[in-house]
């Protein structure tokens, strides 16, 4: 099959309860575009769990420029903007999210405030103000403040502890992450009242806190079915279903029922045995990486191959906290509590008692975890994993080449690495994918006999 | 008499093979220029003529390559990573590690002992490390391709240049040229720059002996010794190190026809 053509019938079986948490995405843009009729403030907020139930609480419409960024690519609209980074003086190795968002907030200045007619689902109305958070990336604050050319909006900031893996399990150490967490949130929200002239809705935010707690939760069971064989549940749907996962606080309810649907239907699937490829399954991956949104069909090229994409390493559900929450009075404090994602929730919640104890040994002595790291490349008992380097994404990239000669030492599991970029298509060869996908099937099968050698039960 | 086909058709040159049930019958090659669907008819054409036989007593045919969808009459298309090592472990079968250096593209490919394809690698969109490089060094030195892995042999103080990257490194040869650099000493400092280069490659999937060396880029005399300078290894180079993927192509060719006759 060449690159052009099409697979004859569709080669991955989606999930149905998919579309209708797919239609978030739209309806977040519609959002936006109502906002700029009624008057309601926009806030562009840079991804991040912390603000959305915040900002939502507070009747303010949030728009995530990454997000656009991957709905720009996705429609083949990307080009543009980037060409506009570029002119703007932008370095093209920076991020390519923020580079389309820089492109797309200078042709939205030139058009004095005005949408660019070439903007995809309706384009993001110009905000009323911008939030920046230190999660994740290392462009974030910059970004935001580099927006400042563009925009004449105050800018929030959230700032996110991330301690190293060898302080995270230290005593002490999520006390002092939750204690910081809230004081942020705080001065957050004190920063939100005085700008919007309101109170902050605290019932509000505890409904919305809860719903997208709720809502994890079932990703979070969701992603344990996928261990099944065949693989009931394809990349594409985690991914098609991450905005409403992450970005929707305002339709908690509705998405919250949503995810319980894609809930049933995926248990339905395990009880059944139906996969999540409408061929055979003949080698079970997981995605290592963000996405090639430009690209998204490439995927199912190789579902047509017998490629089932079965888990990812990112956009992953954090385990649920199991703790009590009534007995703090702060709607803050239950908020942080129950969504900070520590180390010690984790081996808590995930592993056995011995294998915890085995991670927290290997974290301090080595001040990593191979375990976490490969874990889900063990638990759906994986053939291999396909790596995608971003070559605009250092923080989403660097740990994968160490990640795939991990796998490869202990689980005897290959890794086919791409390189490319989430935004950028001029990055990303499909045909090249295609070609060393032929070969890396020869290189699965060489280390499914490996794994025999060694006595590795897949 | 049953004939099995391998076509390769590269970005600069067009390779093909035809094989018999016992051994190889014939072989050609021939630019690809720009129209991908002439020299795959050309090549076939002249290989047919070169075995004394027609078409028609081609049993089945494999096209590889990066115009591999070019070739009419085709019956399958395979990638030239699987091809490559076919047709080295077919020559090789001790052959462990094998660098096929081609046209566009580089890859370092490792092999397992019943010649399985272990873990490869290949170069990103970048022309260094590359025959392409090879290709505009020997413009800008007005130097005959053929002739420029000879001649690099013959340099005393070999140009290190300050770039892999093929398009500063023509800037840079011409500056050398312009210098009064001899030809030799730059030529060899190309090679040894594109060897560099590929190592990088060959660490990320691990050397093993015996390695091997294929695609036009093994023609060159003066790369070879580079890689081999560099790698601390004496490379296996085939005797017609361009045709091997051909080769490949041919084989899978030939074992598709024999699983489709039950043989």
């Amino acid at each position: 099959m060449t690159t052009s053509e099409k697979p004859k019938v569709k080669t991955i079986n989606r999930l149905k309860s998919m579309y209708a948490l797919r239609a978030e995405v739209d309806k977040m843009y519609a959002a936006g575009e109502d906002a700029t009729n009624t008057g309601k403030p926009v806030a562009w907020v840079m991804l991040g769990q912390w603000a959305e139930p915040i900002l939502t609480a507070m009747d303010v419409i949030s728009i995530y420029p990454e997000n656009y960024g991957s709905v720009c690519a996705a429609a083949g609209k990307a080009a543009p903007f980037l060409e506009a980074s570029d002119a703007e003086g932008f370095p093209s190795h920076v991020c390519g999210y923020a580079r389309n968002c820089f492109g797309y907030s200078a042709k939205m200045k030139e058009l004095g405030g005005a949408i660019p007619p070439s903007a995809p689902m309706g384009g993001m109305p110009a905000p009323t103000l911008l939030v920046a958070s230190s999660e994740i990336c290392d462009a974030r604050f910059k970004w935001f403040q580099a927006l400042g050319r563009y925009f004449n909006a105050p800018l929030g900031t959230i700032e996110s502890p991330y301690p190293g893996l060898k302080e995270s399990i230290e005593p002490g150490t999520d006390e002092r992450s939750v204690q910081f967490l809230i004081a942020q949130l705080r001065e957050f929200v004190t920063f939100l009242e005085q700008l919007l002239g309101r109170k902050m809705n605290w019932d509000k935010l505890d409904e919305v806190a809860r719903g997208l707690a709720g809502i994890n939760r079932l990703r979070w069971e969701i992603n344990r079915l996928r261990k099944a064989h065949p693989g009931p549940m394809h990349s594409k749907d985690l991914w098609s279903s991450i905005t409403a996962a992450f970005f929707r606080g305002s339709e908690s309810k509705a998405i919250l029922d949503g995810f319980q649907k894609m809930l049933e239907e995926v248990k339905q699937r395990v009880a059944s045995g139906e996969s999540a490829l409408n061929v055979p399954e003949k080698f079970r991956l997981s995605f290592d990486g963000l996405p090639p949104w430009h690209s998204l069909d490439i995927f199912d090229k190789l579902a047509a191959r017998g490629w089932n994409f079965v888990i990812e390493s990112n956009y992953r559900p954090y385990t649920p906290v199991n703790i009590d929450l009534s007995k703090f009075g702060d709607p803050l404090e239950r908020y942080v509590r129950e969504r900070f994602q520590s180390t010690n929730n984790t081996l808590e919640g995930e592993y056995t008692p011995e294998e915890a104890a085995a991670v927290r040994d290997e974290i301090t002595r080595t001040g990593n975890s191979t375990i976490l790291q490969i874990k889900h490349v063990r638990d759906c008992r994986c053939d291999g994993m396909v790596i995608h380097i971003l070559l605009s994404c250092r923080s989403a990239s660097l740990n994968l080449c160490a990640m795939q000669q991990k796998a490869v030492d202990l689980l005897k599991v290959p890794a086919l690495v791409l390189e490319g970029d989430m935004v950028n298509a001029s990055l990303f060869d499909p045909a090249d994918v295609l070609k060393k996908a032929e070969a890396f099937e020869e290189t699965m099968a060489y280390y499914k006999q490996m794994r025999k050698e060694a006595g590795i039960p897949w | 008499m049953t004939y099995y086909m391998g076509i390769d058709i590269g970005t600069g040159t067009s390779k093909g093979v035809i094989v018999n049930d016992t051994h190889l019958e014939a072989d050609y090659t021939l630019p690809s220029g720009i129209n991908y669907k002439i020299a795959a008819n050309n090549l076939a054409e002249e290989l047919l003529k070169k075995a004394g036989i027609s078409a028609d007593d081609i049993k089945y045919t494999v096209s590889t390559g990066y115009g591999a969808g070019s070739v009419a009459g085709a019956n399958e298309s395979i990638s030239d990573i699987r091809c490559c090592v076919k047709g080295i472990f077919n020559l090789f079968p001790d052959v462990r590690t094998v660098i096929d250096i081609e046209g566009q593209t580089t890859q370092v490919i490792r092999l397992g002992k019943n010649g399985q394809i272990a873990n490869f690698v290949t170069s990103e969109k970048c022309a260094s490390g590359s025959g392409r490089f090879l290709d505009i060094i020997s413009n800008v030195l007005q130097i005959p391709l053929a002739d420029i892995g000879p001649r690099s042999l013959k340099s005393k103080n070999p140009v290190a240049f300050t770039t892999a990257c093929a398009v500063f490194g023509e800037s840079e040869a011409v500056s050398r040229v312009a210098e009064g650099v001899p030809a030799e000493d730059i030529l060899a400092g190309v090679h040894r720059s594109m060897a560099e280069k590929i190592n990088t490659m060959i660490e990320r999937v691990g050397i093993e002996e015996r390695c091997a060396v294929c695609g036009g880029g093994a023609l060159n005399i003066g790369l070879v010794k580079a890689l081999e300078d560099v790698l601390k290894v004496k490379l296996i180079v085939p005797e017609q190190p361009q045709l091997v993927s051909a080769l490949g192509a041919a084989l899978f060719a030939k074992e598709a026809a024999e699983k489709a006759g039950g043989k």
